[in-house]
């Protein structure tokens, strides 16, 4: 029998799954929910109700690298990003924080939200240690699953994004 | 009784330390390492009797340091606390000789549910 190579079957190894296709906004609301009551308190939830980021905003994300790779993304105010410092901190929280508390317990929460992401899709994958600045960016809008909430009345922006296409390389 | 709390994240340490207590283990010494390098050196050194761990820290992971204590002959009871609690995980811990494995988020009651029995 001959067989005739179309490219098809390449084409559908080498595909990789959108994000859309994997797992869908009520389950990583309920990923950020679940980590919210465990990490900064029971009486603490998010309300699904989009709300305007602040022109400076804080993003904390782990990178997910597997049958699909990307990052998790969580994106707040500064502003937010400390009172939620304080709240995980709790007694031990000190008067100043200092950007690095800011950075630890931020990038936790990414951390928790990411590691459940990560196990919503097929792996096997590997996930990154947290990383907190300025947000990576958004590569392909079609593989891309944004939820946006309310804390305690403030806007966070949970996002996950795929990494691909890669960036030009800058010289 | 001692227990090591491994973690590189200063916020986690507290919050499983915390929670240690909100299950009511309140009354144990505790020793923190931030990494699995520090975890390997203060089971040496601290002689804890049990090591709660995280699985994804630099200079030496979770996985790695329970292998390393296994191979160096330390039988210290072992459990994880971590952000990824897949099937594939799970197995790679308890192949590596983990008690258990505590996903995080995770309350006093998980806790209470993993650790009766290990800590006396």
């Amino acid at each position: 029998m001959t067989t005739i190579d179309s490219g098809e079957r390449r084409r559908a190894v080498d595909a990789r799954p959108l994000i859309t296709e994997l797992i869908d906004a009520p389950t990583v609301e309920s990923i950020a929910g679940e980590a919210w009551i465990a990490l900064v308190g029971e009486d603490e939830v998010l309300i699904p109700i989009p709300g305007d980021l602040p022109v400076d905003p804080l993003s904390a994300w782990v990178d997910v690298v597997g049958p699909w790779t990307g990052s998790v993304v969580l994106t707040t105010g500064r502003r937010t990003a400390a009172e939620l410092t304080r709240a995980l901190l709790g007694p031990a929280a000190p008067a100043e924080l200092e950007d690095e508390d800011v950075a630890d317990a931020f990038g936790e929460i990414a951390n928790v939200v990411g590691g459940n992401v990560k196990a919503a899709l097929p792996g096997p994958s590997g996930l990154s240690l947290p990383d907190v600045g300025d947000a990576p960016a958004v590569r392909n809008p079609a593989d891309l699953c944004r939820i946006d909430v309310l804390w305690r009345g403030q806007p966070v922006a949970i996002s996950v994004q795929g990494a691909l296409p890669a960036l030009p390389l800058t010289h | 009784m001692k227990i090591l709390v491994a973690d590189d994240s200063r916020v986690m340490r507290q919050i499983v330390i915390r929670t240690l207590r909100q299950a009511g283990y309140d009354d144990h010494d505790i020793v923190e390492a931030e990494d699995g390098a520090d975890a390997l050196a203060k089971v040496g050194s601290e002689k804890p009797d049990l090591v709660l761990s995280d699985w994804n820290m630099p200079n030496m992971t979770g996985i790695e340091c329970l292998q390393a204590l296994r191979a160096s002959g330390s039988a210290v009871p072992f459990g994880f606390v971590t952000s990824e609690g897949s099937p594939e995980m799970r197995e790679k811990a308890a192949n590596a000789g983990a008690l258990f494995l505590i996903a995080k988020p995770f309350t006093a009651d998980t806790f209470t549910e993993h650790l009766d029995g290990v800590i006396a």
